[in-house]
C-alpha cells in the first residue's frame, strides 16, 4: 500500500465523537435562534442556513480530521510516555514525552513541593532536568547524609522507558546511594498510588512494607524517608540491611 | 477508529467553524468549493486556537491520543509520524494527501506562495520517508 493509500486509511480512523456533534448542534440552534425559525434577541442577522449536523457527515468529518492534524502535534507534545519517580525524602514525579523533554512535575509531599518550587525544569531535557535535581542543595545534603534515592522509571513506552532508564543509571552511577529501577506499572496501580498521596516509587516501597506489616499507613509513608522505609522492609523480612557506608549504587529492574 | 473528543478547545473549533457555516453568506458554486471554504475556515481557527494556546498554556490535551490507541498500530504508526511533523507540514500532508489538493489548490486555501507548497510538500515527503521506512510516497 503507498503512503498516501496509508494516510488516508489512517485519516479515515478519525471522527467527531457524538456527544461533540450534539453540542455543536444545540450551540447553533441557540445562536441562530432555531436557524431562524423561532425569535431569538440573539438573532439579528439574515436567517441561516438550516442545517442538521448529522447530514453533513462529510463536512464533520473533515473538520475532526483537520482539527486532529493540526493540534495533534501539541497532543502529542503534551502526553507522557514515560514518568519518573524520585523518592528520597522529597517525593516527586516527572512526566517525560516522547521527545524526551518534561511536561509535568508533581510533588507528593510537603519536602517535594519545596523542591519543585526551587527549581525550573519544565520542558527541559529530562537528564537536564535530573541533574538540577540532583545538584540542589538540599538533595545534595540529603545524599551525602547516607538517605537513599529511589528513582523509578515506568510508562506506555517500553522502549523509551529502558533507554531512559539507561541514561538515569549512566549519570548516577557512582554517585553515592542512589537505586534506578524500571517499574512495570498498570494504570490502575498508578491510580491508585496518586489517590493515597504517594508517588509510584513510594507507593511500590509502601506496598513492599505493608506486605510485612499491614497496619502500616499510606499517611505514615508519606513522610518517611527512603531509607527509613527500606531498613524497616529490611529488618522485618529479615533481609540484610544495606550498607550505609554512602558509596553504595545498585541499579536494577523491578518486577 | 479514534474519536475526536469534546475537549474545550475541539468543541470551541467545532462552534466557530459550523456557526461560520450557517451565517455564512456566500454562495457555494459546487461541493468542491463549500469543502474548500470549510476547510480555510477551519486552518485559520485552529491557527487563532494554537496562537492562544501558547499565550495561555493551560489547554490540557492529554486524553485524545490515549484513544489512539484503540486504532490498528500501522494506522496509530503513520498517524503518529505526520502528527510528529511541524504544524506547517501537517497542514499540506493533510491537504494533499487525504483532501487530494495539487500544489496550486492548497497555496490558494493557506495564503501560501505556490513554490512554498512545493518545498513543504517535498519536505515533508522526506521526513515521513525517515519516520516511516518502506512505504513508497
Amino acid at each position: 500500500m503507498s503512503m498516501n493509500d496509508r494516510i488516508k486509511k489512517a485519516f479515515d480512523g478519525i471522527h467527531a465523537e457524538a456527544e461533540l456533534v450534539e453540542k455543536t448542534e444545540s450551540f447553533l440552534c441557540q445562536k441562530t435562534g432555531n436557524y431562524g425559525i423561532a425569535s431569538s434577541a440573539e438573532v439579528k442577522v439574515k436567517p441561516a442556513k438550516p442545517i442538521a449536523l448529522n447530514r453533513y457527515a462529510k463536512l464533520i468529518s473533515a473538520a475532526a480530521c483537520l482539527i486532529f492534524a493540526m493540534l495533534g502535534g501539541y497532543w502529542l507534545y503534551f502526553t507522557p510516555t514515560v514518568e519518573i519517580s524520585m523518592d528520597i525524602n522529597p517525593s516527586i514525579e516527572l512526566g517525560v514525552n516522547r521527545f524526551d523533554r518534561i511536561i509535568s512535575v508533581s510533588s507528593y509531599n510537603d519536602d517535594g513541593r519545596e523542591l519543585l518550587d526551587e527549581l525550573d525544569i519544565k520542558y527541559l531535557g529530562y537528564m537536564d532536568a535530573v541533574n538540577q535535581i540532583l545538584e540542589n542543595e538540599n538533595m545534595q545534603a540529603l545524599l551525602y547524609g547516607e538517605e537513599d534515592l529511589v528513582i523509578g522509571v515506568f510508562g506506555a513506552d517500553g522502549e523509551q522507558s529502558d533507554e531512559v532508564l539507561k541514561s538515569l543509571e549512566a549519570c548516577t552511577g557512582g554517585r553515592g546511594n542512589i537505586y534506578c529501577q524500571r517499574y512495570q506499572a498498570t494504570a490502575s496501580e498508578i491510580n491508585e498510588a496518586h489517590r493515597l498521596g504517594l508517588s509510584y516509587g513510594r507507593y511500590r516501597a509502601y506496598m513492599e512494607l505493608k506486605s510485612l506489616d499491614p497496619g502500616i499507613a499510606p499517611e505514615e509513608i508519606r513522610d518517611m524517608t527512603m531509607r527509613e522505609i527500606r531498613d524497616r522492609i529490611a529488618r522485618l523480612s529479615g533481609k540484610e540491611i544495606p550498607s550505609a557506608g554512602g558509596r553504595r549504587y545498585r541499579g536494577g529492574r523491578g518486577s | 477508529m479514534l474519536h475526536l473528543k469534546n475537549h474545550a478547545d475541539t468543541e470551541d473549533i467545532f462552534q466557530t467553524v459550523f456557526l461560520k457555516y450557517v451565517l455564512s453568506s456566500v454562495s457555494f458554486e459546487s461541493e468542491e468549493h463549500e469543502r474548500a471554504w470549510f476547510i480555510r475556515v477551519t486552518i485559520n481557527s485552529c491557527r487563532d486556537l494554537i496562537r492562544s494556546f501558547f499565550r495561555s498554556h493551560t489547554v490540557s490535551l492529554d486524553e485524545v491520543m490515549e484513544q489512539a490507541a484503540e486504532l490498528p498500530e500501522d494506522d496509530r504508526e503513520v498517524l503518529e509520524a505526520v502528527l510528529s511533523l511541524p504544524q506547517k507540514y501537517r497542514e499540506v500532508v493533510y491537504l494533499h494527501y487525504y483532501e487530494g489538493y495539487t500544489a496550486p489548490e492548497i497555496s490558494r486555501l493557506i495564503d501560501k506562495n505556490v513554490n512554498t507548497v512545493y518545498t513543504l510538500l517535498t519536505r515533508s515527503r522526506q521526513l515521513l520517508r525517515e519516520r516511516l521506512e518502506g512505504y513508497e510516497l
